[in-house]
């Protein structure tokens, strides 16, 4: 007994050391495209506008990683986050459009809603028992549907001046959005590494029979996660308002797959019980390099997904033979 | 570092199944003393009584949604404006659905199913326009292209041992890419013009057209035979051949089917290539139905292909599969989405009902083999 709860402490460092590396070379991997791309684009990447629109497309692709992360590192996975962010987005336009309510008080409801369906992806799932993957497909369903019911195919635009004034605005050089996206960034990274819940998460999601019998509630855990995971999903559709001005129901069609990406790329296993919050960030903003590359250079935008789809097997596969070699 | 995970994940999940294998093989004792003889082949699964097991409820809900669709609007059984349509969506996706449910048999995924399907129609769609393939030609060439793509999955998965989840992933992405792309470069946009003989037939008739003498067919599509076939093979794979249920023991316990002697690497390469092979089936049939092999083929399979197999009583985890669950399944789906359609509802409340069905579907089976498993410990 004594010999496996050693090898399990042993395991847990390796994991540590392992993502610490592999946060590492991401961030080397990081450097090293960005200063190409400054280099091969002579400069150009690196104007004030150019590389406002870098950070200011980069904070969606972020949250919405980290709303991924969350549940996954409970083990679980949501696949209802992309069309939630849309549904979170149509939400608080519409009741600044239609309702005419202001800002801070749609931006909350658009959060709530996002926390209300995460929510009940969690109750779904503990009550149920059922895989979390089977039920966050049957919510993303209901939630693509409900996205659509709002407005139809219609646009929301000219919601609040205000607002996307704020969205578009700069402090200290930096977009709003981007330094919102790093906000919640750096919330949830103290949320994982400093607070009991969080930490409880991580038991559960490494070993819910050890978390069990240290007292925790694994179901508690899974309810917390998804519920997160859908205030991140709300977070990531009320900054596509802000930055976007116009919002329409496809909001958060083509957000699935990367929300999956970024988390992998940085490290976070599907087993549970890991998350790397600068290991995500840093892979959403490697995927994002892909996608200036490709505009700079005047690439067949397709691709992008050959090379995202490279970069994530890739990614995995790095870890993979490390971990081995290093245990 | 990987062992040791999975010696705890079995940990937590071993007093789980001790309980359940105890309650079954309760219920089995009770039943051999002829308490509750149940009729022989009435049920696929003799552990649970029969009203537990979820394709008797599939064919009830079914039977159901026909009589009040058809009674809301007798048009739901016009033969020509409803049922051969109908019949000829569920060809699609009962195909589609056995696409995924080959490699939940392993308990592994394959969200690359709509891309294996684009690239597999792509190849035919090649064959038909540079090389003037016939139509069986074409199939072949998808069948060939799916089957391989699937493999190569497979071989990925085994070589590195990476999540399935992450490598078809991964796959979905580059072939996402690499499609666009070779439309691009070889049909000058987003789909072939060129339409085979033989493919307007296999289209739009269906046996009515073909009579012999004073007798004609039944009003069944052309396309229906594909699934039919594939339905059968695919259950006599998992269910009577070797290759098979070696399959379905590598994703019940990787471990006990690798100390068996089963080339376990070898079967889950069996499964994907299996996989590949139907996706690619899916998108040749697609593409006859839609009339043109196109870029957009299989960019729906996602979602109805995990619906089919699991609204049938296949679970994520691996180790049982149900060929003839999935094609309810994927009946109920499509008869649902007809149903509303001729009720003129709007796509957005589709979406919404399919899936609060599948979340009713599921909790009532839940709670069914709840109740089984309490009556069988009780008796």
């Amino acid at each position: 007994m004594s010999a496996t709860l050693e090898s399990e402490v042993r395991t847990r460092r390796g994991v540590t050391t392992s993502l610490h590396r592999t946060e590492l070379v991401l961030a080397a991997v990081a450097v090293l495209g960005f200063t190409a791309l400054a280099v091969t684009t002579q400069g150009n990447i690196l104007q004030a506008g150019t590389l406002r629109a870098v950070l200011q497309f980069l904070a969606v692709p972020i949250v919405i990683g980290l709303a991924q992360m969350v549940v996954l590192a409970v083990g679980q996975m949501n696949l209802s986050v992309g069309v939630l962010t849309g549904l979170c987005a149509m939400v608080s336009a519409s009741l600044m459009s239609d309702t005419g309510l202001p800002p801070w008080l749609a931006i909350p409801a658009g959060l709530a809603v996002g926390a209300l369906v995460g929510l009940a992806n969690g109750v779904l799932v503990v009550l149920t028992r059922i895989n979390g993957f089977i039920v966050t497909l049957a919510t993303m369903s209901v939630v693509s549907g409900l996205r659509y019911g709002i407005n139809g195919t219609g646009t929301y635009q000219d919601y609040s001046p205000g607002l996307v004034a704020l969205g578009r605005a700069d402090v200290l050089g930096l977009p709003v959005v981007f330094l919102a996206a790093i906000a919640t960034a750096v919330a949830v990274w103290v949320f994982f590494a400093r607070s009991v819940a969080g930490r409880m998460l991580l038991a559960s999601g490494g070993n819910p029979f050890a978390a069990r019998l240290s007292g925790i509630s694994n179901d508690r855990s899974l309810v917390v996660a998804h519920t997160l995971s859908g205030l991140l999903a709300g977070v990531a559709g009320v900054l596509v308002v802000a930055l976007a001005g116009s919002v329409n129901a496809s909001v958060g069609d083509d957000l699935l797959l990367p929300s999956f990406a970024a988390p992998i790329i940085g490290g976070v296993a599907l087993t549970g019980g890991v998350v790397s919050v600068l290991g995500t960030c840093l892979a959403a903003f490697i995927v994002r390099l892909v996608d200036v590359a490709q505009a700079q250079y005047g690439i067949n935008p397709r691709w992008v997904d050959l090379v995202v789809g490279a970069v994530v097997l890739g990614a995995v596969l790095v870890s993979q033979r490390r971990g081995r070699g290093s245990s | 570092m990987k062992e040791t995970r999975e010696v705890d994940v079995q940990a937590e999940t071993e007093p789980r199944k001790e309980t359940e294998v105890d309650a079954s093989d309760t219920r089995r004792r009770v039943r051999r003393r002829g308490v509750e003889e149940p009729p022989p082949g009435a049920s696929p699964t003799p552990r649970l009584p029969w009203w537990a097991n979820p394709r008797v409820g599939l064919v009830v809900v079914i039977a159901a949604l026909v009589a009040l669709f058809s009674s809301a609007r007798p048009a739901f059984l016009d033969v020509d404006l409803t049922l051969v349509p109908l019949q000829r969506d569920i060809s699609v996706f009962v195909v589609v659905g056995l696409a995924q449910l080959a490699v939940l048999s392993l308990g592994h995924m394959n969200l690359a199913v709509g891309r294996m399907a684009a690239l597999s129609a792509f190849a035919a769609g090649l064959a038909y326009d540079r090389f003037d393939a016939p139509l069986v030609v074409g199939l072949v060439v998808a069948l060939v292209v799916g089957a391989a793509i699937g493999a190569v999955a497979g071989a990925i998965i085994t070589a590195t041992g990476v999540n399935s989840f992450v490598v078809t992933l991964a796959l979905d992405f580059g072939l996402l890419g690499v499609v666009a792309l070779l439309y691009d470069r070889f049909a000058g946009g987003v789909a072939f013009s060129t339409r085979p003989p033989g493919m307007d037939e296999l289209r739009s008739d269906t046996f009515f057209d073909y009579c012999i003498g004073p007798v004609c067919g039944p009003p069944v599509p052309l396309l229906l035979p594909f699934a039919l076939v594939a339905l059968v093979l695919v259950g006599l794979f998992f269910g009577r051949s070797r290759n098979g249920r070696e399959v379905l023991m590598t994703g019940a316990s990787l471990r006990a089917a690798r100390l068996s002697g089963i080339p376990v690497g070898r079967r889950v390469v069996t499964a994907h290539a299996l996989s590949g092979l139907l996706a690619g089936l899916a998108g040749f049939m697609l593409a006859m139905t839609n009339g043109a092999f196109s870029a957009s083929i299989g960019d729906s399979f996602l979602l109805p292909s995990f619906l089919a197999p699991v609204l049938g009583g296949t679970l994520l985890a691996g180790g049982a599969v149900s060929a003839l669950g999935t094609a309810l399944g994927a009946t109920l789906t499509s008869v649902i989405q007809k149903g509303l359609n001729l009720l003129q509802f709007e796509a957005d409340a589709l979406q919404i009902f399919i899936g609060v069905v599948l979340l009713v579907a599921l909790s009532l089976d839940r709670v069914r083999q709840v109740l089984a498993e309490r009556r069988g410990v009780r008796a």
